[in-house]
């Protein structure tokens, strides 16, 4: 019995290689799975069987029903298919548009935000945050910054009342972070900042900021330069150079400003870069000992790096954005294109 | 120079000469003079610098005749120097000064204004001409203002002086406030015959805080704020003098009359050369460092290998540490010719827990079809824009704002997400799914609590929004439930289709219909607190058995009284502990002519499926009438007859 169910296994799969039109399945139909086809034929035997052996063969005689009939359905819609569109000479037009799902994206300062927290992770950075309401002295004095001083002059603060203002720069970060954890440290911070800037396509009273601060027992100049560098040739290619030229800020001395060759002109002089043939991204320096004074670290045996760079900057020197206000006018247009 | 610290931002030619615009930190006062410039180049290039010419004769007439002075604040005006030029004659300052002045953005008034202004952009030690004649009692004295004093500045200004304001005064009255601005009344004019020129020393703070409190600056006060060399005031002093006798003619007085309280001590400092190369990353031996500060002009007073002894020229005030003169090799040798070091120690960076939701949450809705927007933390103080649905305290005001649009630190994000669809409306974006990830900042002690929210509004319905907030829950590991209850709606939304969230004891957000009219379509946006999301989160995942056996499904249908909520339903067809229903899914809600008034009809499925067995019809069925019978009892629901 299970041999000849075998063998009508066999059969059909030959006879499906002859079947080339909706006739040809039909009778397969008939000739296997109707009334009087060959499958009906095994259930009629099954009652003659011996009763131990019944339900084994039944369960067959089952499946090899529903291989069957599986086989014989998609013969079946695969001609009658073949004849509706022959008879009615539709021709499927596969240059019509796709249906394309909805897609979201980031928004452009979250990528690039991103993209540095990547690059920053890869060496070992963890991402912290602070608040943005801050008490004056984490923005000035504990960043040697005091009250009075002209340095005070290029950081211009909304305040909401004595002593409480917004921050105008993330480094507030370092020094909560300082004054929770023993080094070494490794962070970056973003966030938003705010300064009163009266709003053009260069100005934003409110942008974003990611701050960076490496504290450990040796850390140098030459370690500043490394990492930074290995940011810079992430994020705005292998073939950009990086130029560091002596500044001031108060919190770091020696001070740094960063400036990339210009990707745009290559170097060359364009008004992106002021015919310089480079554009400045950001500032950094070695930690200021009056800084780690105010954190109660030892300037003798720690050393440390701090660098910030404004988010919104570099991501429109990488695409050429030429207006910080679209950041913020959060018109989709702008926003799918990236 | 760009690349030792002076920004070379521009330069160009005037006539036969050229004019360099150079970008001076405020740690570098000393480079607010042409002199100063020369320096740094001097020690660039490896030259030395051609200081100007200070040669003039003198009368007879000691100017201590001529005037006296005294210094009541010698801690405010540590350095006050008088000189007289008599019998002088005003006039145009000559050509090749008034074009030095006017390619630097000075207006040219006469030679002597012009010659004080001149040697100032020359030395960085500003300087200031009396018209002798109208100094009372032929004083000068340097001290605070007295109440009820005022005075009216060269630049027209009128000023009520305050004691906490230091002057410059005659026998009667304030004539100066000193180092920001002479008054009108004492100024060298056309008639002026005697002049008293003043070359002094101002504490900077000082100068700073009247500075501002008048509302006067100056390029006076813009020097002394950030400091002029202590030992600068002679070469000034004489020098315009020189120049006044020049191109004024006049008598010079002899001498000087000189106030000052102390000596200043030069400042000494030690650079270990082990230091300097810790810090930088460099290998430099020690005379490489010693010839940078010679060409700065710093004296070496001691040098073996390890360690130079420094003292520091009195120009270069900021200079006071280690880590100063370190910075100062440092500019000097290149910061370019450091090193740029390419290894780094091990550290293991752990992704925070607030970290992977927010990275979960945009991953999550940008795979859905939204955009994530930014919109601005500081608002106006619109009904719309002040709405608070987290705190009933009051807004954080901005004290010194720029407009009265921004003025206020946001208590709730939807408004902007209500502007940010306007303005896609306005711009032909007729369907939008937006969301922002921001804070709200609400009142507190000394600093608001800031909170972070996860916004969400987008022309979606209801339900489908919800579908949304409860899929994300789902994504983020959340199993425990949320409540949905009705909410008044606020100004946000429509009152019959919002709703307060809640998920445990906390408030997890609000959910609504916008009820801004403008609006063609009726889109629905959700506040919810990304805090409490992050901390209700869980990652951690372990593998659930699948069921090898079939499920069973059920199609129920059954009639409730109309108040008669999902939520109860639910929660009844739980009540019933079935241990092996799986799901309960809804599918259908309906009101029609089958169904008598007041009542509705709940269509759902339940599906029964056990990991031991295949469920027997039978047992099913007696599931199945539990859960009715439990229906009918608590909400007198009864099964539909098909």
């Amino acid at each position: 019995m299970l041999e000849k169910l075998e063998e009508v296994k066999k059969n059909i799969q030959s006879e499906i290689k002859s079947v080339t039109a909706l006739k040809d399945a039909e009778q397969l139909k008939v000739k296997y799975l109707g009334r009087k086809g060959i499958i009906q034929d095994f259930m009629k035997l099954i009652p003659s069987l011996p009763a131990e052996q019944r339900a084994a063969i039944g369960q067959r005689i089952n499946s090899l029903k529903t291989e069957v009939t599986n086989i014989v359905d998609e013969l079946l819609k695969k001609f009658s298919g073949e004849i509706t569109s022959k008879a009615t000479h539709e021709i499927f037009d596969v240059t019509l548009p796709g249906k394309r799902p909805l897609v979201g994206k980031k928004h452009l300062i979250t990528q690039t935000i991103d993209d540095i927290k990547e690059v920053f992770a890869r060496l070992g950075f963890d991402v912290v945050y602070g608040p943005e309401v801050e008490s004056e002295y984490y923005n000035f004095e504990a960043l040697n910054i005091p009250a009075d001083h002209p340095s005070r002059t290029d950081f211009d603060t909304f305040y909401i009342k004595n002593d409480v203002i917004l921050r105008s720069q993330t480094s507030t970060v370092q020094i909560r972070v300082m004054e929770k954890q023993k080094p070494p440290i490794r962070i970056i911070a973003p966030g938003r900042v705010y300064r009163p800037d009266t709003v053009d396509a260069r100005h934003s009273f409110m942008f974003h900021q990611v701050e960076g601060l490496l504290v450990d027992e040796g850390v140098s100049f030459a370690d500043l330069r490394g990492v930074l560098n290995q940011f810079i040739k992430t994020y705005f290619g292998r073939d950009v150079q990086m130029r560091f030229r002596p500044s001031f800020f108060p919190f770091t001395e020696p001070s740094a400003e960063v400036d990339i060759s210009c990707s745009l002109c290559k170097g060359k002089g364009c008004s992106v870069c002021s015919y310089s043939g480079w554009v400045e991204i950001l500032g950094a320096g070695m930690v200021d000992p009056n800084v780690f004074k105010a954190v109660h670290y030892d300037v003798e045996k720690y050393t440390g790096f701090a660098f910030g760079m404004g988010v919104e900057r570099i991501t429109m020197l990488k695409y050429g954005i030429n207006d910080i206000r679209l950041f913020y006018e959060n018109d989709i247009r702008f926003l799918s294109q990236f | 120079m760009t690349n030792t610290g002076l920004v070379v931002a521009d330069i160009q030619s005037v006539e036969d000469d050229f004019c360099i615009d150079v970008e001076v930190t405020s740690n570098r006062p000393d480079c607010l003079g042409v002199i100063g410039i020369a320096r740094e180049v001097a020690a660039v290039v490896g030259a030395s610098v051609q200081y100007p010419k200070t040669n003039y004769t003198s009368t007879d007439i000691e100017v201590s005749k001529l005037i006296s002075i005294a210094v009541e604040e010698p801690i405010l005006c540590p350095h006050y120097t008088a000189r007289i030029v008599r019998h002088i004659t005003v006039k145009p300052s000559p050509e090749w000064m008034q074009k030095r002045l006017k390619c630097i953005g000075l207006r040219p008034v006469n030679n002597i204004v012009d010659i004080t202004n001149y040697v100032m952009m020359e030395t960085g030690q500003p300087l200031h001409a009396f018209d002798l004649d109208k100094l009372s009692d032929k004083k000068i004295i340097v001290r605070r203002a007295k109440s009820g004093e005022e005075i009216v500045a060269i630049n027209g200004a009128r000023r009520a002086l305050f004691h906490d304001m230091l002057v410059i005064a005659d026998g009667k009255r304030p004539v100066a406030i000193a180092g920001i601005m002479g008054g009108k009344d004492t100024e060298v004019s056309e008639s002026t015959r005697h002049i008293l020129l003043e070359c002094a020393q101002f504490e900077p703070r000082q100068v700073r805080r009247t500075s501002k409190a008048t509302g006067i600056a100056s390029d006076s006060s813009y020097r002394f704020e950030r400091g002029i060399d202590p030992e600068g005031v002679e070469l000034a002093s004489k020098r315009a003098v020189k120049l006044i006798n020049d191109y004024a003619e006049g008598e010079v007085a002899h001498g000087v009359n000189d106030i000052r309280s102390g000596r200043y001590e030069k400042k000494r400092i030690t650079l270990r050369i082990e230091r300097l190369n810790k810090v930088l990353g460099l290998e430099i031996k020690r005379d490489v460092a010693s010839d940078i500060l010679k060409r700065l002009q710093f004296n070496i007073l001691n040098e073996v290998d390890t360690f130079i002894d420094v003292e520091v020229p009195s120009y270069r005030g900021e200079v006071y540490r280690e880590i100063d003169l370190i910075e100062e090799v440092a500019r000097i040798y290149g910061y370019n010719n450091i090193p740029t070091k390419t290894s780094i120690s091990v550290r293991g960076s752990v992704k925070s827990k607030y970290e992977i939701v927010e990275d979960s949450v945009r991953h999550f809705l940008t795979g859905i079809g939204f955009y994530e927007a930014k919109t601005f933390s500081i608002v106006d103080t619109s009904p719309l824009q002040s709405v608070n649905l987290w705190s009933d305290r009051a807004g954080v005001d901005i004290a010194n704002p720029l407009r009265q649009e921004e003025s206020r630190l946001r208590t709730c994000l939807l408004p902007s997400l209500i502007r940010t669809r306007i303005y896609n409306m306005h711009h032909g974006v007729e369907q939008a799914r937006i969301f922002e990830i921001a804070k709200v900042y609400l009142a507190g002690e000394k600093l608001p609590e800031e909170k972070t929210c996860l916004s969400i509004l987008a022309d979606i319905d209801f339900l489908t929004l919800k579908g949304i907030v409860e899929s994300l829950l789902a994504s983020l590991g959340i199993t425990s439930k949320c409540e949905w209850m009705a909410f008044d709606g606020s100004i946000l939304f429509k009152a019959d289709k919002s709703a307060k969230i809640q998920l445990g004891n906390n408030i997890l957000g609000y959910i609504g219909e916008v009820k801004e009219l403008e609006f063609k379509t009726s889109p629905c946006m959700v506040e919810l607190d990304l805090d409490l999301l992050v901390k209700m989160s869980n990652f951690s995942k372990y593998f659930q058995m699948l069921s090898q056996y079939p499920p069973v499904l059920r199609d129920l249908a059954i009639i409730v009284d109309e108040e008669v909520t999902w939520a109860s339903i639910e929660k009844c067809i739980l009540a019933a502990n079935i241990s092996f229903m799986t799901a309960i899914n809804f599918f259908d809600i309906y009101y029609g002519k089958q169904i008598p008034s007041g009542k509705k009809s709940i269509a759902f499925n339940l599906c029964f499926q056990a990991f031991d067995r295949t469920l027997k019809s039978e047992e099913v069925d007696v599931a199945q009438q539990m859960i009715l019978d439990s229906l009918y009892k608590t909400l007198g629901a009864e099964l539909r007859k098909q």
